[in-house]
C-alpha cells in the first residue's frame, strides 16, 4: 500500500463557484485505478460527482484529465502514474456540469448524425468479412465515444463549430465500409471548412485515444478520398 | 386530470426499461439516479445477451425468461448486439458428465441449439483449448453493457420521461401508510427538493433494500458481487462457456478488441463497498485459460467487481451461486400494507424488458389504467439519442 | 422546495482557449509540431511587415538604403537572420510534411517525419550561420 495525495477539481454551480481543488490522502494498492479511488472517496463524500459505468474501458464515460493528460479513469492505474501526487480534472472543451462531470451533448450532436452503426453484427454472416481497407479487428466499433479526442484537440479548443476527430473518424469508417449507409451524404457533411479540412494535424486525438481508433489517420484518409474524387472530376 | 406520475428510483437497466414501458402506456415518468445512468451494476455486467443456456439445468425459470427476451431484444434493438452465438464446451470428464443433462435442459427450456464437432469448434475458434471434448452452439450474443439501457432511456426520454442524474433519494415522502413522493438531493447544486408521485417504483437493484427501508419495509436483497477481468486481445468471436454448472471463471466474451473473463461470486452487505480480491483476478486467469489457453499471458486491461442484485433466501446465502437469477416484483400494498410503492429487483440485463412489462402491468393496474404493453414491438432509438435532448 | 420550483443551472460553456495552441506539456510530438508551426507562421507574418518596412527605405533614396544595409550587418542582426532562416525552413519543411499527411502519405510515420524536419532545419540553419558569419 502506498499513500497517494489526490487533488480533485470541484465545481458546483452557485455553490463551489469559482471551482477549487480538494485534497485527499488515500492508501492505494497496485491494482487500483483512478476510478477505484474516486469510488472509495465517494463513500465518505456523496457530493463528489463523476461519470462511470463499465469500469474496464469499454463504455467511454469516465474520461478525465489525470495529471493533465486525457485518460479513462477506469484503466488509469494509480501507481503506474509514477507519482504520489495525482491531480484529477474534468475534460476540456466541453460544458462543465459539476465536479468531474462534463456534458456530452455537443459531442453527440456532432457525432450522432454520422449514424455509425455497430458495423459488423456477426463475424459469420457473409457480410461479416471486413472490407479490404479495414484490417481485421482494427474496427471503428472500437470508438468508445468518450470524448478524449475532443478534449485533447487544439483546434476544438478555439473552434467550437469544428466537427471534431470522433465524428470525422466515424465518417471515414463509414466511407471505408458503408454497409448500406449513404456515403455521398456523409462526404458532403465532412467536405467543408468545419469538417475534415479544419484539422491542423496535431495528431493529439490519436495520441490520447484509449482504443487505438487513430482518428488523426482517419481524417487524413477522408482528405485523400476527397482530393482524389475532385481530381477525377477535373478530367 | 393530467397523466398519472410515477417516480422510478434507479437509472439502471431495470429503471430504463420500466420508464420506456410506462411512457408508452401514457404515464408521466421521472427517473432519479444518484450518479450517472448505468453506474451501479448495469454498466459493469458482462455484456452477454443470454440465450438462457447458462441456466438451462439448475435455474430453468431464468433460462426460459432469457431465451424469450433474447429473441425480442434482437427485434427491438437492432445494431446493439454482435450475434456470433455462444459455444458451450466440455473440457474435462466432469464437464462431459454434465453433457446429457445440459442438452435435456436446453430442450426443456426451448433454447435452440446445435451440437458441432470438436474439429469444427476448433476451426471456428482457433484459440479454444484443443482438449475440447464436446461443443454445443446456442444463440448467445454480446453487447455493450451501457448502450442497450441507453436505448431504453433515449426512447423513454423522447416520449416525455424526465431523467434526473446525480439526484439522490434521501427520503420517501409518506402520508400515513402511502408513499406520495420522494425527497431528493441534487448533487450538482447540493439543493434538496420534493418530487410528488402517484406511485414510486424502487428499481435500485442491489441498493433496493436501502430504498425500501425508507418506507419501513424490507426486501430480501442479497448483493452478490462478481469479479470480471478484461484482457487485451480478442481471443474468440463466440461467447465461450464451460459446459458445467455455472461456476467461477467459466465464461469468456469478446468485446471489441478485448476479451472479458468472468466471474466469481460472493455476497456482501453493502454494495458500495466492493473490495477487489486479488485471488479472484488470479482465479479468472487460471479458469479462463482452461477455455482459451492464450489468455494466460494476455495483459490485463482492467479488473472490476459488480454487485448482482439477487433475491436472497431468508436462510442466508454464502456465495450467491445458489440464488436464482430470476426477478421479483414486490407490491408493498399486498405485502407490507404500504400503498403507492412497488419494488422490482433481481433479474438480468437480458430480461430487463420482461421485468419492466411485469412491473408496468402492476403499476398501471394500481393507477387504474387499462393499457397494454407495447415494448415487444416498438423499436428503440439509437443510444446516441439519449445525450441529444430535444432532438 | 417542490420539483416545479427547482431548476438545475445550465452547464458552464467552455471558453475559447487560445493558449492551448502552445500548451505542449504532457503532449505528443504532433502537438510540438503543431505549436511550432503556428509560432513560426505568426513570426513569418510579422516578419513580412518588417520586410516591407525595410524596403520602404528604397523610396527614400540611396543613402537611406545604404544606412539600413549597414545596420543589418551588425552581428546581432545577422544572428536574428539565422533565426529567420530556421523559422522559414521549419515552416516550409513542416508544411511539406503536412501536405503529405493530408494526402494520407506517411500519417503513421508523422513523428519520424517531424524529427527529420527538425534535423534538416538545424542542419540548414547551421550552414546558413557559417556562410553568413564568414
Amino acid at each position: 500500500m502506498t499513500e497517494v495525495t489526490f487533488k480533485i477539481f470541484r465545481y458546483k454551480p452557485g455553490v463551489i463557484d469559482p471551482p477549487r481543488y480538494d485534497t485527499f490522502k488515500i492508501e492505494v494498492d497496485e491494482q487500483m485505478s483512478v476510478l477505484d479511488v474516486l469510488e472509495k472517496l465517494r463513500i465518505n463524500d456523496e457530493t463528489l460527482t463523476y461519470r462511470h459505468s463499465c469500469h474496464h474501458g469499454s463504455c467511454g464515460t469516465c474520461g478525465m484529465l489525470v495529471n493533465g493528460k486525457e485518460v479513462l479513469a477506469c484503466v488509469a492505474n494509480v501507481l503506474a502514474l509514477g507519482t504520489t501526487e495525482v491531480t484529477v480534472e474534468p475534460l476540456r472543451n466541453a460544458p462543465l456540469v459539476s465536479d468531474l462531470v462534463v456534458s456530452m451533448e455537443p459531442f453527440f450532436n456532432k457525432y450522432a448524425p454520422v449514424e455509425m452503426p455497430l458495423i459488423r453484427q456477426s463475424e459469420y454472416l457473409p457480410e461479416g468479412k471486413p472490407s479490404e481497407e479495414v484490417g481485421s479487428y482494427t474496427r471503428y466499433e472500437s470508438c468508445l465515444e468518450c470524448g478524449l479526442c475532443l478534449s485533447a484537440c487544439p483546434v476544438v479548443a478555439t473552434d467550437p463549430a469544428y466537427l471534431g476527430p470522433a465524428a470525422l473518424a466515424a465518417a471515414a469508417r463509414v466511407v471505408q465500409e458503408p454497409r448500406g449507409q449513404d456515403v455521398p451524404a456523409i462526404l458532403q457533411m465532412v467536405d467543408n471548412a468545419e469538417g475534415c479540412w479544419r484539422c491542423h494535424s496535431a495528431m493529439e486525438c490519436s495520441e490520447v485515444c484509449p482504443n487505438d481508433v487513430d482518428p488523426g489517420s482517419m481524417i487524413m484518409y477522408l482528405r485523400q478520398h476527397l482530393i482524389s474524387d475532385k481530381l477525377k472530376h477535373l478530367f | 386530470m393530467g397523466k398519472p406520475h410515477v417516480v422510478i428510483v434507479g437509472g439502471g437497466a431495470t429503471g430504463a426499461a420500466l420508464a420506456h414501458d410506462l411512457t408508452l402506456r401514457g404515464v408521466r415518468v421521472t427517473i432519479v439516479e444518484r450518479g450517472e445512468v448505468t453506474s451501479g451494476t448495469t454498466g459493469r455486467h458482462h455484456g452477454l445477451l443470454h440465450s438462457g443456456a447458462r441456466y438451462a439445468v439448475k435455474d430453468q425459470e431464468s433460462a426460459k425468461e432469457c431465451i424469450q427476451e433474447n429473441m425480442i431484444l434482437r427485434k427491438i434493438a437492432p445494431g446493439t448486439f454482435e450475434l456470433n452465438n455462444g459455444l458451450f464446451v466440455a473440457i474435462t470428464d466432469e464437464d462431459m458428465a454434465y453433457h446429457d443433462a445440459f442438452l435435456a435442459g436446453l430442450e426443456t427450456c426451448a433454447i435452440p441449439y446445435q451440437e458441432i464437432t470438436t474439429q469444427e469448434a476448433l476451426q471456428r475458434e482457433p484459440n479454444l483449448n484443443p482438449a475440447v471434448k464436446a461443443a454445443v452452439e446456442v444463440p448467445d450474443g454480446t453487447m455493450d453493457a451501457m448502450r442497450l439501457p441507453l436505448r431504453f432511456l433515449a426512447t423513454a426520454q423522447h416520449n416525455g420521461a424526465v431523467i434526473k442524474t446525480y439526484t439522490q433519494v434521501t427520503k420517501l415522502l409518506m402520508k400515513d401508510k402511502t408513499v406520495v413522493g420522494v425527497r431528493v438531493r441534487d448533487h450538482v447544486t447540493e439543493k434538496t427538493y420534493d418530487i410528488g408521485a402517484d406511485l414510486v417504483v424502487n428499481a435500485a437493484g442491489a441498493w433496493s433494500d436501502k430504498i425500501a427501508a425508507m418506507a419501513g419495509v424490507h426486501v430480501p436483497m442479497q448483493p452478490s458481487p462478481g469479479v470480471l477481468v478484461a484482457v487485451y486481445g480478442r481471443w474468440n468471436n463466440m461467447v465461450l462457456n464451460r459446459m458445467h454448472r455455472s461456476g467461477d471463471g467459466d465464461i469468456i466474451l469478446p468485446q471489441r478488441t478485448l476479451s472479458v473473463i468472468g466471474t466469481s461470486s460472493w455476497v456482501v452487505k453493502d454494495p458500495d463497498q466492493l473490495e477487489m480480491k486479488k485471488e479472484h483476478i488470479e482465479l479468472m486467469y487460471k479458469m479462463g485459460a482452461m477455455l482459451v489457453p492464450a489468455v494466460k499471458n494476455a495483459p490485463m486491461r482492467a479488473a472490476w467487481a459488480a454487485a448482482r442484485p439477487l433475491i436472497g433466501s431468508e436462510s442466508g446465502a454464502t456465495t450467491g451461486r445458489e440464488l436464482s437469477r430470476t426477478f421479483k416484483c414486490f407490491d408493498h400494498e399486498d405485502r407490507d400494507n404500504v400503498i403507492g410503492f412497488v419494488t422490482i429487483t433481481g433479474g438480468k440485463a437480458t430480461t430487463a424488458r420482461g421485468m419492466a412489462e411485469v412491473t408496468a402491468n402492476v403499476v398501471v393496474e394500481k393507477l387504474g389504467l387499462d393499457v397494454a404493453c407495447r415494448t415487444r414491438e416498438v423499436v428503440l432509438l439509437p443510444h446516441t439519442a439519449y445525450y441529444r435532448r430535444g432532438v | 422546495m417542490l420539483a416545479e420550483e427547482y431548476k438545475r443551472p445550465e452547464p458552464l460553456l467552455p471558453k475559447k482557449n487560445w493558449e492551448r495552441w502552445f500548451s505542449v506539456t504532457k503532449k505528443g510530438v504532433g502537438a510540438w509540431a503543431f505549436a511550432l508551426h503556428r509560432l513560426t507562421g505568426i513570426l513569418l507574418v510579422l516578419y513580412l511587415f518588417l520586410h516591407f518596412y525595410v524596403l520602404r527605405t528604397l523610396t527614400q533614396g540611396a543613402a537611406a538604403y545604404d544606412n539600413m544595409v549597414q545596420f543589418m550587418e551588425s552581428p546581432i542582426l545577422i544572428l536574428l537572420e539565422v533565426g529567420l532562416v530556421a523559422v522559414i525552413i521549419y515552416h516550409g519543411l513542416n508544411g511539406l510534411r503536412l501536405m503529405l499527411m493530408a494526402l494520407n502519405i506517411g500519417v503513421r510515420q508523422h513523428k519520424i517525419m517531424f524529427w527529420t524536419v527538425i534535423v534538416l532545419t538545424v542542419f540548414v540553419s547551421l550552414i546558413a550561420a557559417i556562410l553568413m558569419f564568414h
